[in-house]
């Protein structure tokens, strides 16, 4: 056995067919091998976040350096700005009423008033281009919960979409990116009635930062500059939050009219993102955590026997 | 081995393995080019195996690989056609990398730092080759689908960017290993001893 275990390639050999088992039994929805990572976060999250903070205070550090002068003159520009600013603010407030007014009395609906939103900062990034999960700062204990078949929709501050919540743990959770592969939306040119299309991901632009676009009827002459938003088909995502341009258009072959899209977000960019939740959902498990149905606890192997 | 230097290894290990696996998925913008990121994790791990041995490189991979599918697991399209969050193939990766980087060219030639940048190019290309043609696989035969990315595609815009930047990650993490790693001036006497009566042969530089 010992001379068996000093044969290097024995041991590599089984190390992988151990570790391919694992791959593939980690697969299973609800795999109990999905939980063996967690006592990990408990060194590496707090060691991740201090080098995060280190490397944030250096480039800090460097940037009031080098940006001193450019910072001064700016500091100028910026108090007449805020004079001018303060000035529209108090026309802005006014016109609020107005429009607060104008909805009650039209009835108008705020298809993102149904949702709550949920602020939370950008812990890890891809590792490479395969390794490509997005950690963010916001889990069970925040209030957040991720059922079965649910998924919720990830934006930047400006609304545009980033990605979605694929899985939700007690601390952070993880987004699969709008550029991933496996992330598919329904969108539409942004007018009214505008052409539905479906964007996907795709391996072979994920690197330019861009996402292919299907489904587009032959009849809908698409146009670079063109704005496609959410759909609201499916469920998952809210209608009209802004994707990104149409880049373009590929009419080569007339039964399949491709088109690439840049994204509006650039997720390296990032430091924080916004998950919208579904007011409805909230109070449903509001009121199954309340009746002691639901707990953090159980909301953890939930999401990941759901796998998505 | 005496406990000061095992101390000092373990520590030094663990001090690198956290940071540089922290600073790849917190700042990977800085270590990109042509739409890839530096795979610090990678090149330490072959580094790690190639310079001071077998034992060294299983540990490391599987340190590296675990910490890899912590941060960043890689989501892969279910039959169902949904995304889900693996485990483990960081580990397999790794492993692999840190065991198969021990090994590379070690029975007839001595360990130098000019092999060990053929190493990192050597197992970077069998992990971008064996990446694209299990996810070529993947969509051709269980999902049914076109793996979209055309072979002058994956060598320009993904095999070619990758190895060039960990070339270049290795030039900082072999100084690092020489001269500020886990074992004094650079060198596991350990690996000397035990290649001593064998067919291998030890770290000459």
């Amino acid at each position: 056995m010992r001379g068996l275990l000093r044969k290097k390639w024995l041991i590599i050999l089984i190390g992988a067919l151990i570790l391919i088992a694992a791959v593939v039994f980690g697969a299973f929805p609800g795999s109990p091998l999905n939980k063996t990572l967690k006592p990990v976060g408990g060194i590496a999250a707090p060691i991740q976040r201090v080098v995060k903070s280190a490397g944030n205070t250096l480039s800090d550090f460097w940037a009031a350096i080098t940006d001193g002068i450019a910072i001064r003159n700016e500091n100028e520009e910026l108090r007449a700005e805020i004079a001018e600013l303060q000035y529209q603010l108090t026309q802005s407030e006014e016109a609020l009423i107005r429009y607060e007014e104008l909805q009650d009395a039209f009835h108008i609906r705020d298809t993102f008033s149904n949702y709550d939103i949920y602020g939370a900062s950008v812990l890890s990034r891809e590792a490479d281009e395969w390794f490509s999960v997005i950690r963010i700062a916001l889990g069970n204990t925040d209030g957040i919960m991720l059922e079965a078949g649910d998924s919720y929709a990830v934006v930047d501050v400006r609304m545009n979409l980033i990605g979605r919540v694929i899985e939700i743990d007690t601390n952070e959770s993880k987004i699969l990116p709008l550029t991933h592969e496996g992330f598919v939306v329904s969108g539409k040119v942004n007018a009214v009635n505008g052409a539905g299309v479906t964007i996907t991901g795709d391996a072979s632009l994920k690197n330019d930062g861009l996402c292919l676009v299907t489904g587009i009827d032959p009849d809908v002459i698409l146009e670079e500059g063109t704005e496609i938003v959410t759909s609201g088909d499916g469920g998952l995502f809210p209608q009209g939050i802004p994707i990104g341009t149409i880049e373009s258009v590929d009419y080569s072959d007339p039964l399949n009219i491709t088109a690439t899209l840049r994204p509006y977000t650039d997720i390296a960019d990032l430091n924080d993102v916004f998950v919208m939740v579904p007011f409805s959902v909230i109070e449903e498990q509001t009121e199954l955590r309340e009746s002691g149905n639901l707990t953090p606890t159980y909301e953890s192997e939930v999401s990941e026997e759901s796998g998505s | 081995m005496n406990r000061g230097p095992l101390i000092r290894k373990i520590l030094v290990y663990a001090v690198y393995v956290l940071l540089i696996a922290s600073f790849q998925v917190t700042f990977p913008r800085v270590i990109s080019f042509g739409g890839q990121v530096a795979d610090l994790m990678l090149v330490f791990t072959v580094l790690a195996g190639y310079l001071f041995g077998f034992k060294d490189g299983a540990v490391i991979g599987i340190a590296m690989g675990i910490l890899r599918d912590y941060y960043a697991s890689p989501p892969i399209t279910g039959i169902d056609g949904k995304p889900v969050v693996t485990c483990a193939i960081g580990l397999l990766v790794l492993f692999l990398a840190g065991t198969v980087g021990a090994s590379f060219f070690t029975v007839k030639m001595n360990r130098n730092v000019l092999f060990a940048f053929a190493a990192v190019a050597f197992l970077t290309l069998c992990y971008k080759i064996a990446g694209h043609l299990a996810f070529f696989l993947w969509h051709r035969l269980a999902l049914g689908t076109t793996y979209n990315l055309t072979f002058g595609d994956i060598i320009l815009h993904s095999i070619l960017p990758q190895l060039l930047l960990n070339l270049v990650a290795a030039v900082p993490l072999i100084l690092l290993l020489k001269f500020a790693g886990p074992y004094k001036k650079g060198i596991n006497t350990a690996l000397i001893d035990e290649e001593k009566g064998g067919e291998q042969l030890w770290l000459t530089i």
